[in-house]
């Protein structure tokens, strides 16, 4: 019996050390053993232009803001600028808003990342209006 | 004084990575525990139960106490 545990745990070590190399690009890359993988530049201005699209619709920000969040990482300051902007030109300040308790949310254990955000983004959040929930109170429950 | 860039990608994989092989180790580590102190000693206290067991002596010691209605106490 105890050699059938070995035979399967052997095969789940391999199977999940192969999975390991797919972790390690944390976005949307498919596992081929093919294909090019994309770099962080590429995949940041890629989501910089998605964002720019001077006529882009409530859908395909939400809908754009919904498959950033998904990925294994916070967006850039840049790619956060392009989706602001978009809010803007949406009159949307309440997704503006939501992206930033989002982003913060994003960053989890990690402290350090959304004073960080913030701050590269104050230009930006003071040319657009856009108030922090820190300042609206609205990070206490 | 302004933040450095803090690391922002690839962080729940990092997490993983550390964390995964310790959750499946210690899973192991817990049912391997188990195995032997609970499910060992309790086949072992079966067997030696049953090493020495009379069934015919038991049968008569449960109808001598009367608990049968097929076959009644040898007295009766």
């Amino acid at each position: 019996m105890f050699r059938a545990v070995f035979r399967l745990s052997a095969t789940g070590a391999r199977s999940l050390a192969r999975s390991q190399q797919c972790r390690l690009a944390p976005v949307a890359t498919r596992c081929y053993s093919h294909g090019k993988v994309e770099s962080d530049e590429e995949f940041d201005a890629r989501w910089v232009t998605y964002f720019s699209k001077p006529d882009i619709d409530a859908w395909e920000l939400k809908k754009g803001m919904n498959t950033l969040i998904g990925y294994d990482l916070v967006p850039e300051a840049k790619i956060l600028d392009s989706a602001l902007r978009a809010c803007r030109r949406l009159n949307d300040m309440a997704s503006a808003i939501r992206i930033l308790e989002a982003i913060k949310d994003k960053a989890g254990p990690h402290k350090d990342i959304y004073p960080y955000l913030i701050q590269e983004l104050k230009p930006t959040l003071t040319e657009l209006g856009i108030s922090t929930p820190e300042e609206l109170g609205m990070d206490r429950l | 004084m302004s933040l450095p860039k803090p690391v922002m990608r690839g962080l729940l994989g990092k997490r993983l990575r550390f964390h995964l092989p310790i959750a499946f180790t210690l899973s192991l580590a817990a049912a391997i525990a188990f195995k032997y102190t609970v499910t060992e000693p309790r086949k072992q206290a079966y067997a030696d139960f049953y090493k020495q067991y009379d069934a015919t002596k038991e049968f008569n010691a449960m109808r001598e106490a009367g608990i049968f209605e097929s076959v009644r106490p040898s007295g009766e």
